[in-house]
């Protein structure tokens, strides 16, 4: 059996860690959980050490993309299989944990939980569909890959996945479609699974309202840094 | 360039020389980043002594009059100037990240092992 990490981003996520590895326990026992806390404000620290699970505490407030980086660097340096990225917000489903190990057990570095391919999913609202949708047609079209959910924050990385996640150029604001467009460019197997996304249970989603055109210029911008960058900053 | 106006910006180019030295003195400037405030005080001097050199650069980048040439040069350089600085900064965010993650991580493993 592979090890598997599963790192749980977390920036004041207090009230909702509790439900969050609740649900992760019953559908994956066996999985070492690592809350990442990024520099909250709240009790997330406190939380998490008396939920059990392993803890690394930034030292200040660094951003989801660079939390993430934090918890795959560690479970590359323990020798982990797989390093499932896992939202503390309680928008992703355990039960599509599952799926995606078994991607990376079978082959692929990097393995993705998406929306589109799940019946029923919640998908946001229309101006973030829309945006999803230009993003995918966008990571399609450069990546060459069939990908649908690009956006997508439930991932499983193998080994070459965690490397590329772990260089210092690797996009640490939110790695998404660019993230992807790198992936391809170091040639790693990229595979989606379906999972049932749930509407996020804290108010201040990453994403919302006017920060919604930042992150989408940020994304374009970032894209075609991702396209044109060098290739040896592919490499550690 | 009449000889009130020479003596005033002279004053205030020597001054700033002096500034800049006293910092990098003190330690409160790296002398790494000090030759360039040194090359801007250093040019003040030179434009200031020598007019007819602004004058010959007015006519090559054709501008009407040395003001302008004057005011173009110095929002340029501010422009690289900040340019500069961004660099730097972003050199520096990644940086404080690695750190700030090395750290972490570091932390976790002592807590793990006492």
């Amino acid at each position: 059996m592979t090890s598997v990490l599963v790192v749980i981003p977390a920036r004041n996520e207090a009230a909702n860690l509790p439900d969050v590895l609740r649900e992760l326990r019953a559908a994956r026992p066996k999985d070492d959980v690592l809350v990442v806390d990024d520099g909250s404000t709240d009790a997330t620290r406190g939380v998490a050490r008396g939920l059990g699970c392993r803890l690394i505490g930034l030292p200040f407030h660094l951003g989801y993309g660079a939390a993430v980086q934090a918890g795959v660097k560690l479970g590359l340096r323990r020798g982990y299989g797989v390093v499932v990225t896992f939202d503390g917000d309680g928008q992703h489903d355990p039960r599509d944990v599952t799926p995606l190990v078994e991607a990376v057990e079978g082959g692929a570095d990097l393995a993705l939980g998406s929306r589109h391919l799940a019946a029923g999913a919640y998908r946001g609202g229309p101006l973030r569909r829309m945006g999803r949708a230009i993003f995918s047609a966008l990571a399609r079209t450069l990546t060459g890959l069939p990908l649908t959910d690009p956006t997508s924050g439930l991932k499983a990385l193998g080994p070459e996945g965690q490397r590329l996640f772990a260089l210092a150029r690797f996009p640490d604001r939110f790695p998404d479609a660019d993230a992807l467009v790198l992936a391809s460019r170091a040639r790693l197997r990229v595979e989606e699974r379906p999972a049932r996304m749930r509407p996020s249970r804290n108010r201040h989603s990453m994403h919302g309202g006017a920060r919604g055109f930042a992150y989408a210029f940020n994304m374009l911008f970032s894209l075609l840094v991702a396209v044109l960058g060098r290739e040896a900053d592919l490499r550690g | 360039m009449p000889i009130r106006q020479k003596v005033f910006f002279l004053t205030i180019a020597v001054a700033l020389l002096l500034v800049i030295l006293e910092l990098v003195r003190r330690r409160r400037l790296r002398v790494e980043y000090s030759w360039l405030w040194m090359a801007s005080g250093a040019t003040i001097i030179l434009l200031i002594l020598r007019y007819d050199l602004l004058i010959w650069l007015t006519d090559l980048v054709g501008a009407a009059i040395p003001t302008s040439t004057l005011f173009f040069l110095c929002v340029l350089y501010l422009a690289l100037l900040s340019l500069n600085y961004s660099v730097r900064l972003s050199a520096l965010a990644r940086q404080v990240k690695e750190l700030a993650q090395e750290v972490a991580l570091l932390r976790a493993e002592r807590e793990e092992k006492g």
